[in-house]
């Protein structure tokens, strides 16, 4: 360390510069590892918030919620502690001033994956809504009239709850009973998926009282799947989220380009020192003549890189937090900071391993030459 | 239990084989006793330096035996062998030894952080005031003149109480009465420290000072003269060191 600080202080240009590069590159870690986990829960955070263990689709529809269509009185021939039924479409909502597309929960109020509002108030009308809070920012209150597109009814935004987005939409959770009324092209079920249809004449509605609804999914928590009915798949929760459209490949784009990152900043970190410490192979030479040993001037080396490593990733963390602090709202970022924190650990563990081509130089120069050149 | 401090016994160096195989150093044996300066002159490309370097422990001679403060070097890894010049080999090279990014004070500093028995304070501040830089200690070598930088060379290669202190040409840059003051600190440390030294240098007025010479030509080492001018030592030139023992256990 007495040579580490020393040379540091002494050259601090040049260290600021292999720090600088470590800054940037940590910077951009950080905030790649933000907006992954910020796109991530855009796309999960609703099933997040169900902390529900699994959910039962339709074998056929190969993992896919919209595919999945079953009748709702299979919810008895399911196993668990808990259950919720869960039918979902994409539509536009639009409040007269703003459209947004949302997606649209229809939900038992009586089952877990009822959210709370964290403003206003449930549900408990025909066409009421709890609304997902990121509307608010787009421009949507409480007590807003949504026309919807397919749709001749609006809904009515009772209340805001937290965390609720789904594959990228808000989500409005409204009452399942109501939800066949509104759903784009409800007489015809294989035409669910085209929203923009309208339904036509109103009469689908008033044909399928009688019959059990039709819904998309059922959420459960507890107990084990051990008996799951003919034609439905058992799914856990994080295999879902996964199945989601977008969602994996989304992910691995970002952690494929955080592990680059950490090759990149190990590399570079080499390339410098190395730079660095072929300069000063005659001084390391005589110092290595008057016996002082290898192992001594590698922990050097070593502990500089440590050293610019963690100020580098310290300030990488803090310029990424401050940041972080003034970005848009739309920017999809959020900071997990355990999984940052590992980011930042690696970062330094690469920067030291890049320091190791510097050690093998140190250990190869022969005092001899130093000395005779 | 010896005397001598530095034993070479009929080393030779060879380079090369075959045709291009150069003999840099023939059979030389040479032997340096505690407290005694040595010095080897002669015309560059002579060996001067093969056999300074071999007798520091930083090569292998091709045959013969090395022994340093009483150990055989020869058989040594290179890792021990610097385990033996940093307890023992005291250099004072032609080039610039000094760390570039250390102040004149850390330089020494640096020597405590690896290796213990060192100069104590006193004796360190006496050391610096005989070779007249005190002043300096604070700071760096690109701050210094050559001679300014030689002096803390010197500071540095004694500092650590060698019991072998090598050195080439470590007048080079001095101006001539600052030469004849180094030879002269040279030689009363060794005798005052118990160490052996050994100049290798071109400028034979300094020879004054030493109490052997010898003379290499073309890999064959001479005795040139014996006791011929050691001056008598003035007193009280390096009263601030404090007598060395047997501290090596040799």
């Amino acid at each position: 360390m007495f040579l580490a600080w020393r040379e540091i202080r002494q050259n601090k240009l040049r260290f600021a510069l292999v720090t600088a590069v470590l800054l940037l590159v940590s910077y951009l870690v950080f905030f790649l590892s933000g907006l992954a986990s910020g796109l991530a829960g855009l796309n999960r955070e609703a099933v997040d918030k169900w902390q529900a263990d699994g959910i039962y689709l339709t074998a056929e529809s190969d993992k896919s919620l919209n595919q999945s269509m079953m009748e709702s009185d299979l919810v008895d021939e399911i196993e668990a502690d808990e259950t919720a039924v869960l039918t979902q479409t994409n539509l536009i909502a639009d409040n007269g001033d703003v459209k947004s597309g949302v997606a649209l929960f229809g939900i038992r109020p009586d089952e877990f994956i009822m959210p709370e509002p964290t403003e206003g108030e449930e549900f408990s009308e025909e066409f009421e809504v709890i609304a997902s809070d990121s509307l608010k920012e787009e421009g949507f209150s409480v007590g807003d009239e949504l026309e919807l597109s397919g749709s001749d009814e609006t809904l009515t935004i009772m209340g805001f709850t937290d965390e609720a987005r789904f594959n990228a939409a808000p989500v409005l959770y409204m009452d399942l009973e109501d939800f066949e009324k509104v759903r784009p092209g409800a007489s015809a079920m294989s035409t669910q998926e085209t929203p923009g249809q309208p339904a036509e004449g109103g009469q689908g509605p008033a044909e399928e009282v009688e019959q059990p609804d039709m819904i998309n999914a059922i959420v459960v928590k507890g107990g084990q799947p051990n008996d799951v009915p003919d034609d439905l798949e058992y799914i856990e929760s994080e295999i879902f989220i996964e199945n989601l459209p977008g969602y994996t490949e989304q992910n691995l784009t970002l952690t494929f380009m955080i592990y680059f990152l950490f090759a990149i900043s190990a590399a570079v970190v080499a390339i410098f020192l190395y730079v660095l410490t072929v300069q000063k192979i005659s001084m390391f030479g005589v110092m290595k003549a008057q016996g002082i040993s290898s192992g001594y001037l590698s922990r050097s080396v070593i502990a500089q890189t440590f050293i610019l490593a963690v100020i580098g990733v310290l300030i990488g963390f803090g310029a990424t937090v401050l940041t972080g602090q003034f970005l848009p709202a739309a920017v999809p970022v959020s900071f997990d900071y355990g999984m940052m924190a590992v980011y930042g650990a690696v970062l330094i563990a690469v920067a030291v391993l890049g320091a190791l081509v510097s050690v093998w130089t140190i250990v190869k120069i022969d005092p001899l030459e130093a000395i005779s050149g | 239990m010896t005397e001598h401090v530095l034993q070479l016994e009929e080393v030779t160096k060879t380079f090369g084989s075959g045709r291009t195989e150069v003999r840099a150093l023939k059979e030389t044996s040479l032997e340096v006793k505690r407290g005694e300066v040595i010095a080897i002159i002669g015309p560059s490309g002579s060996g001067k330096s093969t056999l300074l370097t071999i007798a520091g422990g930083l090569q292998g001679p091709t045959e013969g035996e090395v022994r340093i403060a009483g150990e055989r070097i020869t058989e040594l890894a290179e890792k021990d062998r610097s385990k033996v010049r940093l307890e023992h080999v005291g250099f004072i090279l032609q080039s610039s030894n000094l760390v570039p990014f250390l102040t004149v004070s850390d330089q020494l500093k640096l020597l405590d952080k690896v290796k213990k028995g060192n100069m104590s304070k006193e004796e360190r501040d006496g050391l610096l005031e005989e070779l007249g830089i005190t002043k300096l200690t604070k700071k760096y070598p690109n701050d210094l003149s050559g001679g300014e930088r030689q002096r803390v060379a010197i500071a540095k290669a004694l500092y650590s109480n060698p019991s072998l202190l090598l050195a080439d040409e470590p007048t080079a840059s001095l101006d001539s009465d600052r030469a004849f003051e180094v030879m002269k600190l040279l030689k009363s440390a060794a005798v005052k420290k118990n160490a052996a030294t050994i100049v290798v240098t071109h400028d034979t007025r300094l020879t004054d000072y030493v109490d052997k010479v010898y003379k290499m030509v073309d890999g064959v080492l001479h005795l040139e003269s014996e006791d011929g001018g050691a001056k008598p030592l003035e007193e009280g030139r390096t009263d601030f060191l404090e007598k060395g023992g047997n501290e090596d256990g040799i």
